[in-house]
């Protein structure tokens, strides 16, 4: 009887000690996981940024005038057509 | 000192007595507490923890970011980018503290406060701050640590074509649903689904524990179009310079690969910028070149030719007269420019005689041509699955009368979509077998085709659209250096209060390019040109020669006219 007490008492600590340890380490998971969602988030942001930068430099309006502008080209009139 | 003993019997019974009372009392105390404390655990237990839950656990919604829009290279048409809502709960937002917050975001301070005083007067809890801020200034924000002050994980859609191809791609309202162009079309595809979980919040919105996660958040999927951005711009140029220029009402233009149907650009004037919301006009919104119809005039003559030469009682040098140079059906009279006398085939297109197709459609009679135009296309619907797209009429065989036969067979009392004209000129290019048009490039490409002629016959029709753009032609403006070209000009009276006015004009060219191996259709539609030129051939055929002589260099066609010299490369790395 006092034995079969005893180990009830122990399974129960040791089962209420699993379980802080257990929320601590969902909660510590939790945080990593978020920290890597916000990374997530920056990084697909940082990406779209980019993305748009990248068509607005590239935009074809840019292009043409910069060409004209800048770099003096023409569109080219005298064509000629080369084959291998 | 003789009175302690006194005192102490006297006290003796008092101290029991005392002793109960306060027993008793604290007994009762204890018993109280007691009372309480089991009362909240078992008969009040499920409303304070439902309190609790309600100050401290929270559904939270994970938005699931929209799918990209993209040209047929992989170039961003439109992008959604993650942003953050700001909003508080003017309940536990100190007002003191607002002023600092509304100095970051740009707001006025003495407006906010008013608002959120308002709002709290009310007894709401939510009320916007601002939505979609740059995440970068929503953390700036949100490290004050101000009390009720909470910020969401949003996205922002972008525009990067902006009004180059807005009318095709369309534009979402702020929550991120589709309002028009193919994002409403495919808004569910798109969209994604949202995740939810459910999870317990501090004070300052920080989640400390997850309890369940509802569903996972799926991002949207991504939507390739067939257009191509370079051609797509070029065409907005040139149509846009042309609708200026002509003092136009509006204007059209539509390109498409003469090899498979592929929708390469698709462009309308007036336009607008889809990110910025404040400028928007619903008649400016409307993607005219798929949704409005027009009267095609003159551009369905080589339908009317092919019909004859398909019914194999024409060939292309059969004799035709023309003359009076007009013609009375019923009450009519169907009159040419002037009088050509005796034309081929190929002179009524290249003159573009009314009273020569008149005649034709007369010898085939209107079962045949509307067959003919019905398997060719015309008002038959495009299926793009845009919202607002035209199907176009035409009148059935029994409908029409030896006038509206004859009206049919120039163009007039039927309607087609600019788009629908392309698709329709796409017959000849394929040796005569026609493919639905294609927008996106996630439906596969379609191998099958109806026959429309033989092939021929879509050739002979090539040949004649070709001496449109010659000298004697029509279309000669619409002539590209280089290259042989094709066409067909149309000029058709809009139809107003009392029938067709007189003054009012839809030009329209529709083309071919190059002759030798056909690449490219265009339709260029210029919708009541002011001014003294109004012809197809002087509004629409010059806007069509520009974009086209551009499309064929980006595309690299090698010129068919034999003026360019081929040169041979000299022996470099084969």
């Amino acid at each position: 009887m006092n034995v079969g007490a005893a180990i009830l008492w122990l399974a129960v600590l040791i089962s209420a000690s699993a379980q802080i340890g257990v929320v601590h380490w969902h909660r510590t998971l939790l945080q990593v996981w978020q920290q890597d969602d916000a990374l997530r988030l920056q990084l697909l942001q940082e990406h779209t940024r980019l993305l748009l930068e990248k068509s607005t430099l590239t935009a074809h309006g840019r292009i043409d005038q910069q060409a004209r502008k800048q770099l003096n080209m023409t569109e080219p009139d005298n064509v000629q057509v080369l084959s291998q | 000192m003789n009175a302690q003993p006194n005192q102490q019997t006297s006290s003796g019974g008092i101290t029991l007595w005392r002793f109960t009372l306060v027993a008793v009392v604290f007994g009762c105390l204890l018993g109280a507490v007691l009372v309480r404390l089991v009362m909240l655990h078992t008969v009040e237990q499920p409303f304070l923890f439902e309190q609790g839950e309600k100050r401290t656990v929270r559904e939270e919604v994970q938005p699931a970011m929209r799918g990209m829009i993209t040209d047929r290279y992989g170039k961003p048409l439109a992008v959604s980018t993650p942003v953050v809502t700001l909003w508080l709960n003017p309940q536990q937002v100190n007002v003191q503290q607002l002023p600092a917050v509304a100095g970051d975001l740009g707001l006025s301070p003495k407006e906010l406060i008013r608002k959120v005083e308002r709002a709290a007067t009310q007894g709401r809890s939510f009320v916007y701050l601002k939505r979609q801020v740059q995440p970068e200034l929503a953390q700036q924000v949100l490290k004050r640590r101000v009390a009720g002050i909470y910020g969401d994980d949003d996205f922002r859609r972008f525009y990067p074509a902006a009004e180059v191809a807005a009318h095709t791609v369309g534009i979402v309202d702020v929550d991120g649903h589709g309002q028009e162009g193919l994002e409403l079309a495919f808004d569910e595809f798109l969209q994604g689904s949202h995740g939810s979980r459910q999870v317990v919040k501090d004070l300052y919105g920080n989640v400390i524990k997850q309890l369940k996660v509802n569903a996972v958040a799926q991002p949207g999927g991504d939507l390739a179009l067939t257009l191509d951005l370079r051609l797509q711009y070029l065409a907005y140029r040139e149509l846009k310079a042309a609708v200026s220029q002509h003092n136009a009402k509006s204007g059209s233009a539509v390109l498409v690969d003469a090899r498979n149907g592929d929708v390469l650009a698709l462009v309308n004037q007036p336009s607008y910028n889809p990110n910025n919301r404040a400028s928007l006009r619903a008649e400016n919104m409307r993607n005219r070149a798929v949704a409005d119809l027009i009267e095609p005039g003159s551009t369905i003559k080589p339908f009317t030719v092919a019909a004859a030469l398909n019914s194999g009682r024409y060939f292309p040098h059969s004799e035709i007269n023309t003359a009076p140079g007009f013609v009375r059906v019923k009450n009519k009279t169907i009159r040419d420019h002037r009088n050509y006398g005796v034309l081929d085939i190929t002179g009524v297109i290249t003159k573009s005689s009314n009273v020569g197709v008149t005649f034709l459609a007369h010898q085939l009679g209107a079962e045949r041509l509307w067959d003919f135009f019905s398997k060719a296309g015309i008002g038959q619907a495009t299926v793009l699955g845009f919202p607002g797209e035209a199907v176009g009429s035409m009148p059935y065989p029994e409908q029409m009368d030896a006038l509206r036969l004859a009206t049919v067979s120039y163009g007039y009392g039927l309607s087609v979509s600019p788009l629908q004209l392309a698709h329709a000129y796409t017959s000849f290019t394929q040796g005569g077998c026609i493919k639905p048009v294609r927008l996106l490039m996630n439906d596969k490409p379609q191998t099958e085709c109806q026959q429309v002629m033989p092939e021929n016959i879509a050739r002979q029709v090539l040949d004649m659209l070709e001496t449109v753009t010659s000298k004697q032609g029509t279309g000669s403006r619409a002539r590209v250096a280089g290259y042989r070209v094709g066409g067909k000009t149309g000029t058709a009276h809009k139809v107003g209060q009392q029938g067709y006015e007189d003054s009012e004009y839809t030009a329209v060219f529709s083309g071919i390019a190059p002759i030798s191996s056909p690449d490219l259709v265009l339709v260029v539609v210029i919708d009541e040109p002011q001014g003294k030129e109004y012809y197809g051939g002087e509004v629409a055929a010059p806007v069509f020669s520009r974009i086209m002589q551009q499309a064929l260099r980006l595309r690299q066609v090698a010129p068919d006219d034999g003026s360019v010299p081929h040169l041979q490369m000299a022996g470099g790395p084969a």
